[in-house]
């Protein structure tokens, strides 16, 4: 049973049309959804919570749908919001613990889980201070600690690094990532920045215009163990005969050769090659492809709106 | 539940600042003030075996109800109006909380607390009075018979002051405002019943009552089978006592209706 279906899925606002016809089946993992401003995202997101209601087709968590089984999908998600929902004159612990409740936590549990959660995401003294007091980074903690108070089986993250800045960006990303990894909850994040799903994400989906414009393990979309990029202090030219002689297909540049390597032994090949022509190895570099190569076109990147 | 409870917290501003206690709390003292001072008289003149009946059990509601609409615009914003304000309504609704049992845990939080300032007061004023005289027995077996109106007049009041409240409150997330169109929907409604009394046939302006804050008096009057004053605008629409009671059950029902709308359509 895949973890997240749409079938048909359609929402229109009035003339402009932000899911058109989306067919997705997800397995659990740690999910990117990419896509440009106003490709969908936030509105799949939201129809997927109840938030909103779908113009056409249908959604479904878990094997339930989203619209009759609301009540029974929703117990089992955590949702951070991209916007700003925080009460600002209560305490992170006294908001947490009251979102905890809410999830049907008896007291003592909440007060458990409240401070359980608020250290995991690197929140400690402050925790007891009026929330007005917060800086952008430790709001948008808190408000991932309430999604993730209530041990939901999936997360839903709307851009989750918006408004931070590089640093506070890159704390994010690891926190995301630790969720997902070590706590093995299955996690959808969307952004618009490829660079930020690359690094969180075993898989991706795009979409832009509310259609689905791929989705696939990140892996296939970077090709991560084909192209490696040897830099040499000599002639590359050589090097490459050398290892065509051994059947590695190999392109060579003046001083750089690619090759596309297979296993270990391929390494191996080129090591024992350069110590036999007497090159010297400046770099081997696995030339991965970046996704924003493959959708320089399909999805521009944005600056994050602060 | 929990909303329920929280809904209580958050109307006498626990958890958070001194300055988010303050309006709640005063209003709330100061609806117990008439019948504090009834039973401190009664303390004192019951040796003077002088009867002083200052504050009457049924005219009671109608001392403080300018004290439970202020009490009602500065709560039910708060209520309704902060999660939408904060936009943690949308944590709400995706979590495992119907809207319409959102909206009904609002209510019930809100006709809780003023159950405290309608019901607390005459508690108060009828134990105190039991107290007084030297005879509790007695006066038990004498007066036994105001606590059901006193128990339905606070209900009554306290549901169709917050039902009107709170459905202005969902509507208009800004709490100024919403303080200001609660306490003016109270005091508008009021007086062009007045004017339209005075002024208009009364066969046809005693309908004005109707959709009024006269509805809790006449209804309330009627619960403990008391006569309204002579020149009121009640004694002049010469309703029954019923239609009172009928009319302001129709208003708790339409506004609590109105309040679970303006929830379930809500963009959250």
């Amino acid at each position: 049973m895949s973890l997240i279906a749409t079938r048909g899925l359609t929402k229109r606002y009035g003339d402009v049309l932000a899911l058109d016809a989306l067919d997705l089946e997800l397995e659990p993992g740690v999910i990117g959804l990419v896509g440009a401003n106003g490709a969908g995202k936030s509105t799949l997101i939201r129809i997927l919570l109840g938030l909103l209601q779908p113009t056409a087709g249908s959604a479904q968590l878990f094997g339930l749908d989203v619209v009759s089984d609301g009540l029974a999908v929703r117990r089992r998600v955590g949702y951070m919001p991209e916007h700003d929902c925080l009460p600002l004159d209560v305490s992170a612990t006294e908001f947490v613990a009251h979102m905890a409740r809410i999830n049907g936590l008896p007291k003592s549990a909440a007060r458990e889980r409240t401070a359980e959660t608020l250290r995991h995401i690197g929140l400690f003294e402050e925790r007891y201070r009026e929330m007005r007091g917060y800086s952008t980074g430790m709001r948008q903690r808190v408000k991932l600690a309430q999604a993730l108070v209530h041990d939901p089986e999936l997360l839903l993250l709307d851009e989750p690094t918006n408004g931070l800045d590089p640093a506070g960006r890159d704390d994010m990303l690891d926190l995301v990532r630790r969720i997902g990894t070590e706590f093995g909850i299955s996690l959808l994040m969307s952004s618009h920045l490829l660079s930020e799903i690359e690094r969180v994400c075993d898989h991706l989906v795009v979409i832009d215009t509310g259609r689905l414009v791929q989705s696939d393990r990140i892996v296939a979309f970077t090709g991560r163990t084909e192209v490696v990029t040897v830099e040499v202090d000599g002639s590359a030219a050589m090097l490459a005969a050398y290892l065509r002689e051994r059947g590695i297909e190999a392109h060579e540049g003046r001083r750089t050769l690619e090759l596309h390597l297979a296993d270990a032994a391929s390494y191996d090949a080129v090591r024992d090659g350069a110590a036999a022509l007497g090159l010297g190895l400046v770099r081997v570099e696995q030339g991965r492809r970046r996704l924003e190569d493959l959708f320089r076109d399909e999805a521009p990147e944005e600056p994050a709106p602060v | 539940m929990t909303l329920y409870a929280g809904g209580l917290r958050s109307a006498f501003g626990l958890g958070r600042r001194t300055s988010a206690k303050v309006i709640p709390f005063a209003l709330a003292v100061l609806a117990f003030v008439p019948a504090l001072v009834q039973v401190a008289v009664g303390a004192l003149t019951s040796r003077l075996d002088a009867d002083v009946d200052l504050f009457a059990h049924e005219d009671y509601f109608g001392y403080v109800q300018i004290i439970l609409i202020l009490f009602c615009a500065a709560v039910a914003p708060e209520l309704v109006g902060r999660d939408q304000r904060d936009r943690s309504i949308s944590l709400y609704f995706s979590r495992a909380v119907s809207r319409v049992d959102y909206a009904l845990a609002k209510l019930a939080a809100l006709v809780s607390v003023m159950l405290v300032l309608t019901l607390g007061p005459q508690m108060l004023l009828f134990v105190g009075n039991g107290m007084v005289e030297d005879d509790l027995d007695g006066y038990l077996r004498d007066s036994w018979d105001l606590l059901p109106p006193i128990l339905a007049g606070a209900l009554f009041l306290s549901a169709a002051i917050a039902g009107v409240g709170l459905a202005i409150a969902s509507f208009v997330p800004r709490r100024a405002y919403a303080t200001a169109a609660i306490v003016g929907v109270f005091v508008l409604t009021t007086s062009v019943a007045g004017i339209l009394m005075e002024t208009a046939d009364v066969s046809f302006a005693r309908y004005a009552l109707l959709v009024s804050p006269l509805v809790w008096e006449g209804a309330i009057l009627w619960f403990f089978g008391a006569r309204p004053d002579p020149g009121s605008e009640i004694r002049d629409a010469d309703f029954h006592g019923a239609v009172y009671a009928v009319a302001g059950v129709v208003t708790i029902l339409a506004t609590t209706a109105l309040t679970i709308v303006r929830f379930r359509r809500m963009q959250a």
